[in-house]
């Protein structure tokens, strides 16, 4: 979606227009909770956190900077949100990684459950930092500046961020097998 | 020897797309007299590949309705008190409604799909009975939030009317019973914003609707004097109670 778009919709939400609301949210609805999901691994924490975001950008719209991205904004609001539920459910410290079963028949379906639930276990054990700059590449496939924007860090420490974090996350999946 | 990080930034660099000419050269030049570096290389693809191959979940389908419905009260208002002058004043949107004035003691069962269809397409009539009360006023309001049915259910007032305002999404067909523990209260009518298929049964001091999916709609209930009573409410699936939930209307506390 463009900015300009974004813009006009986010100016009616301030204006109370819960229809542009709405558009907003079945634009943004599931990569944002497939952000927390990422982050979480849990579908229910991951419903929570959604719903805890989008009531926030609603309450919060008075205070968006314009000229600030949107983009940026709800899914650092994700992040942030998603890193405090970890640390309310204390799972801040990395998950024990088990091998993942492997297919028990050929369906593509499972290979792809399996395939998502071995990497969403590999996530699951490098830390929040890394899982982050991971989840923001690979599953909703932003650019370094995209990153660096939405995290306020420098580019440069978004590249050598993601790049460690893909050697730790090789070094997981290598333990299960999986790569 | 181990790969000089020079490279392994350009490897990561040329996987994400964000690498100049000049590196890109450089970098293909190392892995021409690398083998250890094209092993890397291969490996860094390999695990980028797997990740992209990750699909996106959906998110759960009534999760779009549930955040809708819990906006906080100061910005919906503007829209709840809307949506009610839809229903009790505005021709222009279409919807179904009904009003049985004198449904005592008896069972009236109204299909809304077919009702908008046929007696009550002319709205003027229905703003002339029931126009005035628009200036509602929210009285309690309880979320539900189940797997299967999310959304709200508020009580509002008027002069001598109580209003069941519905915003629920129900995966599956459900019945709602509503309850009243006053019995001179009686149904008055029903509407329903947009949409159709919600059956709505009454009888003295029990309103039952059947619904399946999103729906908006109201239960207008006559309440003349403003007596004190309290509505509740149980959600059955399967005819099985999922949920109860309780609305109080006590002027005169």
């Amino acid at each position: 979606m463009s900015r300009t778009d974004d813009t006009k919709l986010i100016e009616r939400c301030i204006e109370g227009d819960r229809q542009a609301f709405e558009s907003l949210l079945v634009l943004y609805e599931k990569p944002v909770f497939n952000t927390a999901l990422r982050m979480l691994n849990s579908r229910d924490d991951a419903r929570d956190v959604t719903q805890t975001v989008f009531l926030k950008v609603f309450e919060n719209f008075g205070s968006f900077d314009p000229s600030r991205r949107f983009f940026s904004w709800i899914y650092r609001i994700t992040l942030n949100e998603s890193i405090t539920w970890l640390g309310k459910s204390k799972r801040l410290e990395p998950l024990q990684l088990e091998a993942v079963d492997e297919a028990k028949g050929p369906e593509q379906e499972l290979q792809s459950a399996n395939l998502s639930a071995g990497v969403q276990a590999a996530l699951m054990t490098i830390k929040t930092d890394y899982r982050t700059v991971i989840v923001l590449k690979h599953f909703l496939g932003f650019s370094y500046s995209e990153i660096s924007q939405i995290l306020e860090i420098p580019e440069k420490k978004v590249k050598s961020r993601l790049y460690s974090a893909r050697q730790l996350l090789k070094d997981a999946l290598t333990r299960t097998g999986m790569h | 020897m181990a790969t000089e990080q020079k490279y392994t930034d350009l490897m990561n660099a040329a996987i994400d797309g964000e690498i100049g000419d000049v590196e890109s050269a450089e970098l293909q030049s190392y892995l021409d007299d690398s083998a250890e570096g094209r092993a890397m290389n291969e490996q860094l693809a390999n695990l980028c590949s797997t990740l992209d191959r990750v699909e996106a979940e959906e998110p759960p389908p009534h999760l779009r309705h549930l955040i809708m419905s819990s906006l906080s009260p100061s910005k919906t208002a503007q829209e709840s008190t809307g949506l009610l002058q839809t229903l009790l004043a505005a021709p222009v949107l279409k919807y179904a409604a009904t009003f049985a004035a004198g449904v005592v003691l008896s069972l009236t069962l109204v299909n809304s799909g077919q009702i908008s269809n046929t007696a009550f397409d002319d709205v003027t009539k229905l703003v002339g009975t029931v126009a005035k009360p628009v200036d509602t006023g929210l009285v309690s309001s309880v979320s539900i939030n189940l797997a299967d049915i999310a959304g709200t259910v508020s009580l509002r007032n008027t002069a001598s009317m109580l209003i069941l305002d519905f915003d629920l999404f129900a995966k599956r067909p459900i019945e709602i019973e509503a309850d009243y523990t006053d019995r001179t209260i009686w149904f008055n009518g029903f509407a329903q914003l947009e949409s159709s298929g919600t059956t709505v049964s009454a009888q003295a001091g029990k309103v039952t609707l059947a619904m399946q999916g999103k729906r908006r709609y109201a239960v207008y209930l006559h309440n003349e004097g403003g007596r004190n009573t309290t509505i509740r409410l149980r959600f059955l699936d399967g005819g099985e109670v999922v949920h109860e939930a309780r609305l109080e209307y006590a002027p005169d506390k």
